[in-house]
């Protein structure tokens, strides 16, 4: 058996998943020290059409199993599925991504394989002692290194830590397609509700006003709502602990299990910025922090940072505005 | 019904954290404030609203930590879990997923619970494994990410709603028994009671020295800590409120971000 670099592909419903390009973009950094091949593999209910991409887009080779049960994702399927490719291949690495699929699988796979698990990976490192994984810890305000002590290594991979690279063009990578029949046991799959998905204006927004934790109570919420007024094209949105709150509707969260938002401009007030709300921002084109905390993660991901009481600070934001729109 | 929850003692996220020049360890700054895991708070309600629509229902709870760990098994039983389980070690801070999830595993075996439930990620390491390893381990159906269940009244099932991205749920029916870890936002975690409190300084929990377990090879091994590095320039703007505000908007403006 040949050694490689196993990716995981993921589908979004039937399209490939672009972080599927970002695990290769991990690939490409760790075959500069390990000249492996690489092997891209895909699972769902209608694999062709995204196998040929993945393989047209990456030049690699692509094995895809086709399961009907896959229509949407199914963990105990998964496991089972990939323990039989995995276990019949040689992998040192297997690149998943860190979403709310690769969480759900990869912990259990690598259990079954006897791999070690590192998750939450976002940058490569070498610390003189091989290959080293940097991944956050503490909400964000530290990052450790990490350093494999197995053969085989599962790594799920921060989404947006590495830049898909476009390739130059190169021959199509062999595709191998296999269906299976296998069934899950113990899960069955009922289907997606879209309970909260409904648009509250953010994809469309230009400017993103965004609330977290630091905003201390609900009344302060009116100061966000202020803010965001000041832009046309603009909408309110928050992190998850100000939704649990209730101080925002969940259809307003951005972050790993909320929404992604991509605007001109990102305003975030009192947010600390950890791994699940970075997610759904970090593809912001400018990026404001108001925050108290002068280690808040939330500084690192920004363009400027205020560290200022953002109920000092806004008011007299809105004010010097106000003030400079009359002149 | 029988559940086991497993929660985790965790440093509070306003704590600042110094990393050792030597060694890159991490080590708090000032008097440590630490609370229970907020996830596994929400998993811990869980667990006792099911208790309250499912009779005869028994919630321990298992945490796996330092003597001061102690603490939060100690609020669990104030919310209402019947017996709290604490495997004792001596320093928590390097302990793997998989020894915490193989140690829980190790204790659970054989003792007949329905549902395990634990918080879907700690908020010190952010690691989010020892949920779907500990299911893993002791050959259970797992679901990450749960935001919402709902028991069949003869407790064959579960059905559970797992948040995905963009907002959506993926719904999805789990044989009994299966371990689930809950997302935060789900339920209104509840405050301990008095009474219950004096009994959980009464009861105690039953202790149980990780050395008492199978030792667990560790599979990957931590070699520094540093801060994080900047992804973009950062600018910190100087002055008074009044100047940053007017920086800012500078700022904006020269950006052509004032629309």
């Amino acid at each position: 058996m040949d050694k490689h670099i196993v990716i995981i592909a993921e589908l979004r419903g039937n399209q490939v998943n672009p972080i599927t390009y970002e695990l290769l973009a991990l690939a490409e950094k760790i075959r500069r020290t390990h000249t492996l091949p690489v092997k891209m593999i895909l699972l769902g209910a209608d694999v062709e059409m995204p196998a040929r991409e993945i393989a047209d887009a990456s030049g690699e080779a692509v094995l895809a199993i086709e399961n009907g049960h896959l229509k949407t994702y199914n963990g105990e399927l998964t496991k089972d599925l990939l323990y039989d490719i995995l276990s019949a291949l040689y992998p040192v690495f297997i690149l998943a991504a860190q979403t709310t699929q690769g969480l759900d699988f990869g912990p259990g796979l690598a259990v079954r394989l006897e791999a070690a698990c590192i998750t939450g990976v976002n940058a490569l490192v070498d610390k003189g002692e091989g290959l080293c994984f940097s991944r956050a810890a503490y909400h964000g305000k530290i990052v450790t290194h990490v350093l494999s002590a197995t053969e085989t290594t599962l790594l799920l991979v921060q989404p947006g830590a590495f830049k898909a690279v476009e390739k130059e063009a190169k021959a199509s990578g062999p595709v191998e397609i296999k269906t299976s029949d296998a069934e899950p046991k113990r899960i069955r799959s009922l289907g997606i509700s879209a309970t909260r998905s409904e648009d509250a204006g953010l994809a469309g927004a230009n400017v993103v006003v965004a609330a977290g934790r630091g905003v201390g109570e609900k009344e302060n919420m009116a100061l966000i709502k202020q803010l965001s007024a000041l832009f046309p094209r603009s909408a309110v949105a928050g992190s998850r602990p100000v939704c649990d709150m209730g101080w925002l509707e969940y259809k307003r969260q951005v972050g790993l299990t909320g929404a992604t938002v991509s605007p001109k401009l990102y305003i975030a007030c009192g947010i600390s910025g950890a791994m699940p709300h970075q997610v759904g921002m970090q593809g912001a084109g400018f990026i404001v922090a108001i925050s108290t905390d002068p280690r808040a993660p939330i500084f690192n991901l920004s363009d400027v940072c205020i560290q200022e009481d953002l109920k000092r600070f806004i008011p007299a934001l809105v004010e010097e505005f106000q003030k400079r729109k009359r002149q | 019904m029988k559940i086991l929850v497993c929660i985790k003692q965790v440093p509070d996220p306003e704590t600042i954290f110094k990393v050792e020049p030597a060694g890159g360890r991490v080590i708090p700054e000032g008097r440590l404030k630490s609370w229970m895991n907020r996830a596994d708070e929400s998993a811990l309600e869980e667990a006792l609203l099911i208790k309250e629509s499912v009779s005869e229902t028994v919630v321990d709870a298992i945490t796996v930590g330092p003597g001061p760990a102690a603490q939060v098994l100690e609020r669990a039983i104030g919310m209402g879990a019947d017996t709290g389980v604490h495997i004792l070690v001596p320093d928590d801070d390097l302990l793997k997923p998989l020894t915490i999830a193989s140690w829980i595993s190790s204790y659970a075996t054989g003792k007949g619970y329905d549902l395990i439930l634990a918080g879907v990620m700690g908020e010190d390491h952010m690691h989010g494994q020892v949920g779907p390893m500990l299911a893993e381990l002791m050959n259970l159906p797992c679901a990450t990410s749960v935001i919402a269940e709902r028991i069949d009244p003869a407790a064959v099932s579960v059905t559970v709603e797992r948040e995905i991205e963009g907002g959506q749920r993926s719904v999805m029916e789990i044989i009994l028994p299966a371990v689930l870890t809950f997302q935060t936002g789900g339920n209104e975690p509840r405050y301990p009671t008095l009474s219950n409190l004096m009994r959980a300084k009464k009861q105690r929990a039953l202790v149980i020295p990780s050395e008492a377990l199978p030792a667990v090879q560790d599979r990957e091994k931590i070699v520094g800590a540093d801060y994080p590095q900047k992804t973009r320039s950062g600018v910190f703007l100087e002055g008074t409120v009044k100047e940053k505000a007017s920086r800012l908007l500078d700022i904006l403006e020269k950006e052509a971000l004032l629309f």
